[in-house]
């Protein structure tokens, strides 16, 4: 419930308060508002987000990307003469905390954009209160494919690659590994929408690809689920050859160290999303040999989808500042940020409606590279990336990464053609 | 078979730690009438002294830091009986859930101070993180250290209730108060005594558990809803009842992902809901006057 | 003093009821005033409070209704129960998953919802109603759970984990004086229903159980009918509650039917004073404002809950009503005092610091 929910701290200024008191009394005049209310040389922008529970990193890098590109633009002068102002608050992984964190972002704060959540169940509870205030919303971390398909607002925006892009890429390449062999597969994801329509993606790309494979076993346990030992020993007992699992952050990393008990590896190739910050926090426990996939990973810097202009500008300065490699969420919030931009500078407005607009089909020039969202449905052509977790350390970057022969699993490969996005629009 | 191995033994583990828990909490109902919804949040204390007393390490030190963080808790406990619980003894029921609750959100809240809202992890030492093979099945070692632990506590548990003048004055502190203490029982250091022990228990088993799962702010919530089950499909004070209804809920569990993984997280609730009904008191409760 | 018709406890903290005078009828007229007074301050701050506290105001409301229904069991039956989440969900749920099924207009759930909560308690509280006291709290949370988790699971019917967002509601409720003013109707009629249920000799008798139920079985009466009567009665309205959620959030998610969530009520009940009618009602607004604003400048908002809720339970079990009526007989007490020996008039203002 909210308000026991909400009691799971947001690290709210005092600065919202001051503005709680202004009273706004002509009936809806909150459009209005986001609009002008900007005045003073700054204008708000608002991060809500995952900054506490097991999958908290996911979150708190996040928002160090987002603080990051407005500490870069501000900078450079600002966005059209105005320094950016940036206000984040805990979601708590509950959707209805994320709600209301928009709603105050907006009624409260005055914020023009609003920039996306871990949890794919907290996005899809923002986005009508995004559309409802016609303020726009990117979503740098959430990727359900249905925030922009059943639940498409104009106001959405997406530059992760979707829950079909991701296990699309992972099924490429486990079915280049296996070729026509006959295989057994098991899935362990976190019971949400994301995760079960993340398993469903990869089970249907398995399917396109032609893989001689049979599902021996799924368990879905819940988010931040603090006991999963039912579900593994269920996993376990059945022998799957492969797993693709879920799970992400610190999930992912119990997930690994209590596997790793029942033997697990041995037999069982992992397929997850193995990004630096768990394999950093596995060390030498890291799954050797397992299959990783990332959105962003830091260290495939110059190839395709992680070459643009500043890149590589980016992650020296980040690292100085942050004292630690930009991770894959630090990066696509960046871009987030940088898209949003490009669409206020467009329009010469922070208005959301123009912004959106504008937008809708563009082609914006990011960190990243040129980032496409097309018009059908304002996913972001960005690219998956699929490696196998390495038993050495890398020389370069002393963690335990991946293997050099990193695959890049193209968005024109992977994504939805606007007429299936379409289709499920519904 | 080997599935049922893994299985059986991944339950039995899971019945164990919850035996343990939930022994503490029927432990402190048996004695004091008192049901503790505070009691989940030893055992979050528990784990969460463990991953501070253990840090980085993966030695020996994981052993006494097991006993340390039960000791701590116990004498958390030994506060929470003086400050709150003594002033609640043989009150309504609403008056003890809302005073234990109240404990609850305040350990809660300090918990995320000393802690914060990460979750974190414990390593066991390697003698017992690997794995061993039974008849084709992988098995956990530590599961054995899990249900070992649960077996003792449970011996103990049965010798002195069983055996000892202790375990009578146990017995007979709720239903023959006065003859106790014209015997000369102090009765308020009996509360406090079997008060400390409930929470060492929960505690002991918070720190136990640490390897199997993430350690983090929320599980004093859905620890404590378990062992309610636990205890009240047992009978609210029974010990024995408390060790067959852990096994129940364990096994419902169990069951319940294998064959109808949609509706495994509802076996447990059906379980209670099935026994209260045939049994309104619990297998091996009394009923209530 | 047990079967009479003030709202005391038997556990009466006794500074009240016998001294003071009950409804004389200046007393008796001042209490509707008081409720009028109070709605039109209400209405006022919803029509210029800012769009946000509005909001929280309309919030509050709702609880409040939610906070009263749940009393009629705990203060006026003497049942403890931790499942008044289920009813509350479910009002909640019969709106949104009318809608996200095409199934149900927005103002056909809105009568829909308390009737399927009604029927829901009849079942469950036939089952829980076996049970006794601690049994009968567990229970209740058990069925809590239940709900719960069977929300979180059938994810193709109730939307899962994620819950049920989006348009729920018609465009005019979107207008925030309007939902407000929805709200304050609704909630306001319930309660003045709820009041003529304990004012009736069903409300008597129900009294009469929680305190003495023996002697009430022994005068024949079904003990059994008139505590599922209530719990019936109660979940009716917990429902009408939960449809007022949706009209707040726009949205029903799981967690609204967690135990956490049908202690809520409860506390509310408590810290406003479970032994008065309107205490809950009090209570709602303390409780959801200290959350709302102690969230803002401080992280500790369970660490003040629990330290009042400790407070109110250990010293003023009858709550911040109970408090406030005990001020109120030692002040008009002493002022009795004070017009009979008119030669110590200095008393009354030191006595009335002590009474609270």
């Amino acid at each position: 419930m909210q308000f026991t929910l909400k009691s799971k701290g947001r690290a709210r200024g005092l600065l919202a308060m001051a503005t709680v008191s202004t009273m706004v009394v002509a009936s809806g005049a909150f459009v209005s508002a986001t609009a002008n209310a900007s005045s003073g040389g700054t204008v708000t922008i608002g991060e809500s987000t995952t900054l506490s529970g097991s999958i908290a990193e996911l979150g708190q890098t996040g928002l160090e990307g987002v603080q990051f590109a407005a500490a870069t633009i501000n900078a450079h002068g600002g966005l059209l003469g105005k320094q950016i102002k940036v206000v984040s608050a805990d979601d708590a992984a509950t959707p209805a905390t994320g709600a209301s964190n928009a709603r105050n972002f907006i009624l409260n704060d005055h914020a023009v954009a609003i920039f996306g959540p871990v949890v794919s169940s907290v996005a899809a509870a923002e986005e009508p209160i995004a559309t409802q205030y016609k303020v726009p919303i990117f979503f740098h971390t959430s990727n359900d494919v249905a925030l922009l398909t059943s639940d498409f607002t104009k106001y959405a925006f997406q530059v992760v690659p979707n829950t079909v892009m991701e296990p699309r890429a992972a099924a490429a390449y486990l079915a280049h590994a296996v070729g026509k062999k006959k295989i057994t597969i098991g899935t362990f994801a976190p019971n949400y929408s994301f995760g079960t329509s993340t398993v469903a993606g990869f089970i249907q790309a398995l399917k396109d690809l032609h893989v001689n494979y049979t599902l021996v076993n799924q368990q879905f346990p819940p988010l931040e689920a603090t006991n999963i030992a039912p579900y593994l020993s269920a996993l376990v007992a059945a022998h799957p050859q492969y797993v693709f699992n879920a799970q992400f952050g610190g999930d992912l990393v119990t997930f690994s160290k209590q596997a790793a008990q029942y033997g697990f590896f041995k037999h069982t190739k992992v397929i997850a999303m193995y990004s630096a910050s768990p394999l950093e926090a596995l060390g030498s426990q890291a799954p050797a040999g397992a299959i990783g996939f990332d959105r962003a990973p830091f260290w495939a810097a110059g190839m395709t989808g992680m070459n643009g202009a500043g890149m590589a500008s980016f992650i020296t300065a980040f690292k100085a500042k942050y004292h630690a490699y930009p991770s894959a969420w630090a990066i696509m919030a960046y871009t987030a940020v940088q898209t949003w931009a490009y669409g206020v500078n467009k329009a010469h407005t922070f208005a959301g409606a123009k912004v959106s607009a504008v937008l809708s089909g563009a082609t914006v020039p990011t960190i990243r590279g040129p980032l496409y969202l097309r018009a059908c449905d304002h996913q972001a052509n960005v690219p998956e990336y699929v490696g196998t977790v390495s038993s050495s350390m890398n020389t370069k970057y002393h963690l335990h990464l991946w293997e050099s022969n990193i695959f890049v699993a193209q968005a024109s490969q992977i994504m939805l053609t606007c007429k299936q996005s379409l289709a499920l629009r519904g | 078979m080997a599935q049922f191995l893994t299985e059986a033994m991944g339950t039995l583990s899971d019945a164990g730690s919850l035996f343990v828990v939930a022994a503490g909490l029927t432990l402190v109902f048996g004695a004091m009438r008192v049901i503790n919804l505070a009691h989940g949040s030893f055992y979050m204390y528990g784990a969460f002294l463990m991953t501070t007393f253990v840090g980085t390490s993966s030695g020996l030190r994981f052993w006494w830091s097991i006993l340390l963080a039960a000791l701590v808790v116990g004498a958390l406990g030994l506060v929470v009986q003086l400050g709150v619980v003594r002033f609640v003894v043989g009150k309504e029921p609403l008056t003890q859930l809302v005073a234990t609750f109240a404990v609850f959100y305040i350990l809660a809240d300090i918990g995320l101070h000393i802690w914060g809202d990460g979750a974190r992890t414990v390593m066991a030492p390697l003698a017992v993180s690997s794995s061993f093979t039974l008849a084709g099945a992988y098995l956990p070692v530590y599961d054995l250290v899990i249900i070992g632990c649960a077996v003792l506590v449970g011996l103990a548990l049965w010798l002195v209730l069983g055996h000892t003048s202790l375990g009578w004055m146990i017995r007979a502190a709720v239903d023959d108060p006065e003859i106790l203490q014209s015997g000369g029982v102090n009765l308020r250091r009996l509360h406090l005594g079997v008060f400390t022990a409930g929470a060492l228990l929960a505690a002991l088993a918070g720190a136990i558990v640490t390897p199997q799962i993430s350690v983090a702010p929320g599980m004093d919530q859905s620890i404590i809803v378990t062992s309610l089950l636990v205890v009240v499909i047992g009978g609210l004070g029974s010990v024995v009842g408390t060790a067959l209804a852990a096994l129940i809920i364990g096994i419902a569990d169990t069951v319940g992902t294998l064959v109808a993984p949609n509706w495994a997280a509802t076996f447990m609730y059906f379980a209670v809901i099935l026994v209260l009904v045939v049994r309104p008191w619990g297998l091996f409760g009394t009923p209530e006057r | 003093m047990a079967l009479s018709m003030n709202d005391q406890p038997r556990a009466a903290l006794t500074t009240t009821d016998h001294t003071a005078p009950r409804a004389t009828p200046a007393r008796r007229a001042l209490r509707p005033m008081a409720i009028v007074v109070g709605l039109i301050v209400l209405v006022v701050l919803g029509m210029t409070l800012s769009p946000s506290n509005a909001l929280e105001l309309q919030y509050a409301t709702s609880l409040a209704l939610f906070a009263v229904a749940t009393n009629l069991m705990l203060g006026f039956g003497g049942l403890v129960s931790f499942g008044q989440g289920v009813f509350y969900g479910v009002g909640a749920y019969t709106v949104a998953l009318g809608w996200m099924h095409h199934s149900l207009s927005f103002g056909e759930a809105m009568v829909v919802a308390p009737f399927l909560g009604a029927a829901i308690a009849v079942v469950l509280g036939a089952l829980a109603l076996r049970t006794r006291r601690l049994y009968f709290a567990l229970l209740t949370l058990t069925l809590s759970q239940l709900a719960y988790v069977i929300a979180e699971n059938q994810a193709n019917f109730t939307g899962g984990t994620n819950g049920v967002f989006g348009s729920m509601v018609p465009t005019w409720l979107l207008d925030p004086r309007n939902s407000f003013l929805f709200t304050l109707a609704l909630v306001a009629v319930s309660i003045a229903i709820l009041w003529k249920v304990t004012r009736s000799p069903f409300g008597l008798v129900l009294r009469a159980i929680r305190d003495n139920r023996s002697r009430v079985e022994a005068l024949g009466v079904n003990v059994f009918a008139h505590e599922l009567a209530a719990f019936v009665v109660s979940g009716f309205f917990c429902s009408v509650a939960g449809t007022l959620f949706v009209v707040y959030s726009q949205s029903s998610y799981p967690e609204l039917l967690n135990w956490t969530s049908s202690g809520v009520p409860i506390f509310m009940a408590v810290i406003g004073g479970m032994y008065s009618f309107l205490g809950p009602v009090l209570g709602a607004f303390v409780y959801e404002f200290a959350n709302h604003f102690l969230i803002q400048y401080t992280q500790d908002w369970q660490l003040v809950l629990g330290v009042v809720l400790l407070v109110i339970v250990l010293l003023r079990p009858d709550g911040l009503a109970g408090a406030g009526s005990a001020v109120a007989a030692r002040v008009r007490h002493l002022r009795t005092v004070r017009a009979t020996h008119d030669e110590r008039p200095g008393v009354a203002e030191t006595g009335e610091g002590d009474a609270s």
